[in-house]
């Protein structure tokens, strides 16, 4: 029969085809997939398979779209010594999306290396829900939504392979190791600030004394929750953070210095302001200064430091100037350093103090004496009267 | 059958709008200054809140102060229309028979002495407000110019004299509200209540309890002298064109007091730093 042996040929032909066409499918996912030769097409944990028997390899890498690569070795003994190593965590803990069950590994690779990292780091809250949230409602992740892909998310901070236990687990205080080496850290983004931050009287005490004393980048300004410094609320209530530290004697007698700095600047004009801005409306811009107004933000120097000091009259007269354009030499004298004054140290308000705690009790003091004297006359007068009646 | 009781003129209408003034300007001084005197006290927290913050609480402050300043500009010129053009005896100046007076009231007080003191227009209770007033008016001044000009002031003076002039600022404001609280409140509203300063008069009764020396001059008709159209005119045409100068350099105080300078930026530029880039990422480490 011509047509049934027509039908046959043709079915041998479709046969033929498909296995062409799923052969070459193969050769070209095969070809396109990592560069790996001898793999298992199937990884089956059950069956002892496992991420390690490729990612434990070295010199690991996948080119992405972007041409950038993608390191996929993870070192093994690092990882062990990582706080999620030491916590036993599988990859797929982190790795969830199903694709990468099979091998070749199905869905679609990331373009990037940023696109990678911003879809990994969602895992992250699988564990850590409370840093997380903080973090999407910083100034990061602010940052993040309104769409700059540089802001920092998790693993910018903290390498999910490589990271340390950064908190004592019964405490939660952070390591001292860990505050050592957290500018560091900020610097990966942040390295102008980082270099002016090294060169103060903090940074300098930080990175070359290893002076856990000193604040570091998140004693003032946070660890998941960063707030935007630049905004006025942040300004106004600025001088407590500076007085945490400053105002705390047991810190600050070790080097000798003041602790009623914050006291000073409260009594001073400028910081009356401030106190009585913030307390009325924290979001206004205010024209008096802040502690980092004369300071400086990230600059901050000893007072005694030739250069930029604020002891050193020149330079608390530049200060000034700031914000007083035509002020005279005398005129920085009006601002009392945080002293408060003693016959050494500024004895006219001294004195004028001194003399007001006198003036007041005697004059005042003599008019109660005298208004006493007054009703008790009154009162007698009444008794007496009554007395009569 | 009301018959009408026998007053005696105490304060002139001028006097007592005068009196209102200063009252007002007084009361708002200390209202809006004190706060500013104990920031961290909750209750200078919400007055300021309710002044509209603390930049305004200060302006209503400089405005106040100027209302003082003109009506003490006025009250100078008052007075030399007085003692010059009128010649009336100055009644208000202290004398060593204050201080028998005083003595002798707090005695009576005790009972220790039989007699209260007899006094006349302006007894020692009066004086020792009126002259603590100027006291503190000049004292509030000199230091309040200071404060609202830093500048000026240490371009002949030294920088420790803002801190000196707040300092005395302050301070005296606590011992003149304190004064007023106590001395003014009780000798013209609580020992009796004394409507002088708002009706003007005082009845005889008053008048023989509380002046009794100016009473009996009043009615032996020795009081202050009428002066003749004649002088009074000389003496106008003299004391007229001085008053005039004299009003023209207080108020020019005042401007200066009020305008001579911009003590500061009234905009806050950040700092230099500041303007870093914020976004510098370190250049990324060699590939492993």
């Amino acid at each position: 029969m011509p047509l049934e042996k027509n039908k046959k040929q043709r079915q041998k032909w479709i046969v033929l085809g498909f296995a062409l066409v799923f052969g070459l499918l193969a050769i070209f996912l095969l070809g396109t997939a990592e560069n790996v030769s001898a793999a298992p097409l199937q990884v089956d944990y059950a069956k002892g398979n496992k991420c390690t028997d490729c990612h434990a390899e070295p010199d690991r890498t996948l080119t992405l779209d972007s041409g950038e690569i993608l390191y996929t070795t993870i070192e093994m003994d690092v990882f062990a010594a990582s706080a999620h190593g030491e916590a036993d965590l599988a990859c797929e803990d982190c790795h969830t999306d199903a694709g990468l069950r099979h091998f070749p590994h199905r869905g679609e690779t990331p373009k990037n290396l940023r696109e990678f990292s911003l879809q990994m780091y969602e895992s992250c809250q699988e564990c850590h829900q409370e840093e997380y949230d903080k973090t999407i409602d910083s100034m990061h992740g602010q940052a993040l939504e309104a769409g700059d892909q540089n802001a920092a998310i998790c693993t910018d901070c903290h390498d999910p392979h490589e990271q340390h236990r950064l908190t004592n687990e019964e405490t939660g205080e952070l390591l001292p190791e860990a505050r050592l080496h957290i500018p560091e850290t900020c610097a990966r983004c942040h390295s102008t600030i980082y270099d002016v931050y090294a060169e103060s009287v903090h940074g300098a005490a930080l990175t070359q004394e290893s002076n856990l004393d000193v604040p570091t980048c998140i004693d003032c300004h946070g660890v998941h929750d960063i707030a935007d410094p630049t905004t006025a609320s942040y300004r106004l209530q600025s001088p407590n953070i500076c007085a945490d530290c400053h105002s705390d004697s047991e810190r600050m007698d070790k080097y000798d210095i003041s602790t009623n700095i914050f006291d000073t600047y409260l009594a001073d004009f400028h910081g009356t302001s401030v106190l009585l801005f913030e307390q009325r409306s924290p979001d206004q811009e205010v024209n008096k200064p802040v502690c980092f107004d004369c300071h400086g933000v990230h600059d901050i120097y000893s007072p005694d430091n030739p250069e930029h000091g604020l002891a050193i009259k020149e330079n608390l007269l530049d200060t000034c100037q700031q914000c007083h354009p035509d002020v005279t030499a005398n005129f920085s004298d009006a601002w009392m350093s945080h002293y408060v004054p003693d016959p050494e140290h500024f004895p006219i308000v001294y004195f004028v103090d001194l003399f007001y705690k006198i003036l007041i009790p005697l004059v005042i003091g003599g008019m109660l004496i005298f208004v006493g004297s007054d009703i008790f006359r009154r009162v007698t007068n009444r008794r007496k009267s009554g007395a009569k009646s | 059958m009301s018959k009408t009781i026998k007053t005696y003129p105490r304060f002139t209408l001028p006097q007592r709008i005068e009196h209102v003034v200063m009252l007002l300007s007084f009361t708002i001084l200390g209202l809006t200054g004190l706060p500013q005197r104990y920031p961290s006290n909750g209750f200078a927290a919400s007055l300021v809140s309710l002044l509209g913050g603390v930049e305004n609480t200060r302006n209503i402050h400089h405005l106040a102060a100027i209302a003082l300043m003109l009506v003490t500009a006025y009250h100078i010129l008052v007075i030399g229309y007085k003692l010059y053009v009128l010649r009336v005896r100055a009644t208000m100046l202290p004398s060593f028979q204050d201080a028998k007076d005083a003595w002798q009231a707090f005695t009576y007080n005790l009972r220790l002495t039989k007699k209260p003191p007899k006094m006349g227009r302006y007894t020692y209770e009066e004086k020792v407000e009126y002259w603590a007033l100027v006291w503190g008016t000049v004292i509030m001044g000199i230091t309040g110019f200071m404060m609202w000009n830093p500048i000026t002031t240490t371009r002949y003076f030294p920088g420790e004299f803002i801190p000196a002039a707040k300092a005395a600022h302050s301070a005296e404001a606590v011992l003149a509200v304190l004064a007023v609280l106590i001395w003014h409140m009780y000798s013209v509203h609580i020992k009796r209540f004394n409507k002088a300063m708002w009706t003007g008069d005082l009845t005889e009764e008053e008048m023989q309890h509380e002046h009794p020396l100016e009473l009996a001059e009043i009615k032996a008709g020795e009081g202050d002298a009428e002066v003749d159209q004649k002088t009074l005119r000389k003496r106008q045409m003299i004391y007229f064109p001085i008053a005039g100068v004299l009003a023209t350099l207080m108020l020019a105080g005042v401007y200066i007091f009020v305008q001579s300078e911009e003590t500061a930026i009234t905009t806050y530029i950040p700092k230099v730093e500041e303007s870093l880039p914020v976004y510098a990422p370190q250049t990324p480490t060699p590939f492993p």
